[in-house]
């Protein structure tokens, strides 16, 4: 037990997780959305100062820039609801995230190492900035089916935890642990939110500002991982921000693979939605340089 | 001008100029620096660093490159410039080599070169003494000190127009100072690392 209670991988995921538990009934029961932006925010920064130190001024290496980037999501998901409506919050996440790729990836640009990482990195990138955009110009609706509050925290939370293992097994530690304290957060939420549905409830959705940073904040560091883990498997770096848009094509493209009954339509379209995600998994640890074991050497 | 000895004239003319102009020149060559360019073949740049609560983990950085002013008359204006390349580093075991190069660490593919240039160097006796620079690491630089020895400086057995100096330094930094302070910290690595450098340089 206590060998368990020591190790990294539990000691990344179970805080996070049990706070994305608290933070789902909370809620459920008493946080209005504004204030559900404002707890996301401020977790999200604890788990970055946790993982990655406090902020450096002025920040050189890209993992420095992680920080300033959160706080600048934060700043664009803490604008009042009835002005982020989804148009405005797809507009704004696809040009942060370029203004993001840009701006941890400028080093490597300006050193014009375009080899094969380099071009999966900008693909991945690419991918990523028109998946967010995808993903939060789904407009609430009027009468929305079981699985649309999952649609968001599902594609954070494949994102996340694909790109936690290819950061891990492509030898950038740090980066895996914060992508992995965000994948626990929004699976404590999501297991929640699903428990609520199981017992003849709704789940709660996102607002748009806590969909935004946390969004955000999961692509810019899966950019980050894959512009600088030196053995991150490029074609599952490709696969890894896939998730975004196919939760964005649930609603439409793919309404028909989900089916019928109630309990499992969250399930099927969070399968629907992690399936890139497995494929990414599962090619980062066929063909991890070093083996898939998890772990530092 | 001709004499019945003009001859030896001419001579002890020549004499004397030459002998001024090695004058000129040996004082010249006591008043410059000799200039050396690191042999990247003959230098083995290693560090140590503490390993959890076990061992002493080694490393090496096998890419070394520079250049070192001596000036022996005067070696407060002698200097030091060398470059390390990042992705040279092992450490004996491939998957820790790539994390050492990967961005929790050196982060190779942000900045692929380790340097150091000297600030000051100071003399301690003939053959020691105590070189002062900035040590760059991952776009921080931080002012480190080595103890550095001059083991040896002669012509090669093997062809007299090629002159070698050896020289041997040893320094210690802190993982504290640099970018992998988390990442070390996080790992039980360090903080303090020890740097023992072995090189020969050419003269130019």
């Amino acid at each position: 037990m206590n060998a368990l209670l020591g190790n990294p991988m539990v000691t990344t995921a179970a805080p996070p997780f049990l706070l994305g538990m608290v933070m789902a009934l909370l809620a459920r029961f008493a946080l209005p959305p504004p204030v559900l932006s404002l707890v996301s925010a401020a977790l999200l920064l604890f788990f970055y100062w946790d993982t990655l130190g406090p902020p450096v001024v002025p920040p050189v290496a890209a993992s420095q820039k992680l920080i300033y980037l959160a706080f600048a999501g934060i700043v664009m998901g803490l604008l009042p609801d009835r002005l982020l409506g989804a148009s405005l919050a797809s507009k704004l996440v696809a040009a942060a995230l370029a203004a993001a790729l840009l701006w941890l990836g400028w080093r490597r640009l300006a050193g014009g190492s375009f080899d094969l990482q380099m071009i999966a990195a900008l693909v991945a990138g690419l991918l990523a900035i028109v998946g967010a955009a995808m993903l939060l110009s789904l407009k609430a609706s009027p009468s929305p089916p079981v699985e649309e509050p999952f649609l968001v925290p599902a594609a954070v939370l494949a994102l996340c935890l694909a790109g936690a293992i290819i950061s891990v097994l492509g030898a950038s530690i740090v980066t895996g642990q914060l992508l992995g304290s965000l994948a626990a957060l929004v699976g404590g939420w999501c297991l929640v939110q699903y428990i609520a549905v199981l017992r003849g409830g709704t789940a709660i959705a996102w607002n748009k500002g806590t969909e935004l940073l946390l969004t955000f904040a999961a692509a810019t560091v899966l950019i980050q991982v894959a512009l600088l883990a030196p053995k991150a498997n490029p074609v599952a770096l490709m696969l890894s921000p896939l998730p975004l848009a196919v939760a964005a094509l649930v609603p439409g493209l793919l309404r028909g693979l989900v089916p019928g009954a109630r309990p499992l339509r969250p399930l099927v379209a969070g399968l629907l939605i992690a399936m890139t995600a497995i494929l990414a998994i599962l090619t980062a640890m066929l063909f991890a340089p070093h083996g898939a074991a998890l772990g530092f050497s | 001008m001709t004499t019945n000895n003009g001859e030896s004239y001419v001579t002890m003319r020549n004499l004397t100029a030459a002998l001024a102009f090695a004058s000129v020149c040996a004082f010249a060559s006591a008043a410059y620096a000799d200039n050396y360019e690191i042999d990247g073949q003959h230098a083995w740049v290693t560090f140590t660093i503490k390993h959890g609560i076990y061992g002493t983990a080694h490393g090496q950085f096998d890419a070394v490159k520079g250049a070192i002013v001596m000036d022996k008359a005067d070696p407060s204006k002698s200097s030091v410039k060398a470059e390390l390349d990042v992705g040279s580093v092992h450490t004996a075991y491939d998957q820790r080599d790539s994390d050492l190069k990967g961005p929790d660490f050196f982060n190779a593919a942000e900045f692929p070169a380790i340097s150091f240039e000297s600030t000051k160097v100071e003399k301690v006796s003939d053959i020691t003494g105590k070189v002062t620079g900035n040590l760059t690491i991952s776009g921080v630089s931080k002012e480190i000190t080595l103890d550095v020895t001059l083991v040896n400086e002669a012509p090669a057995p093997w062809d007299a127009t090629l002159t070698k100096a050896a020289f041997t330094a040893t320094g210690k930094v802190s993982t504290a100072d640099f970018p992998m302070a988390k990442a070390a910290a996080g790992f039980g690595l360090g903080p303090d690392v020890d740097i023992v450098i072995d090189l020969e340089a050419v003269k130019k």
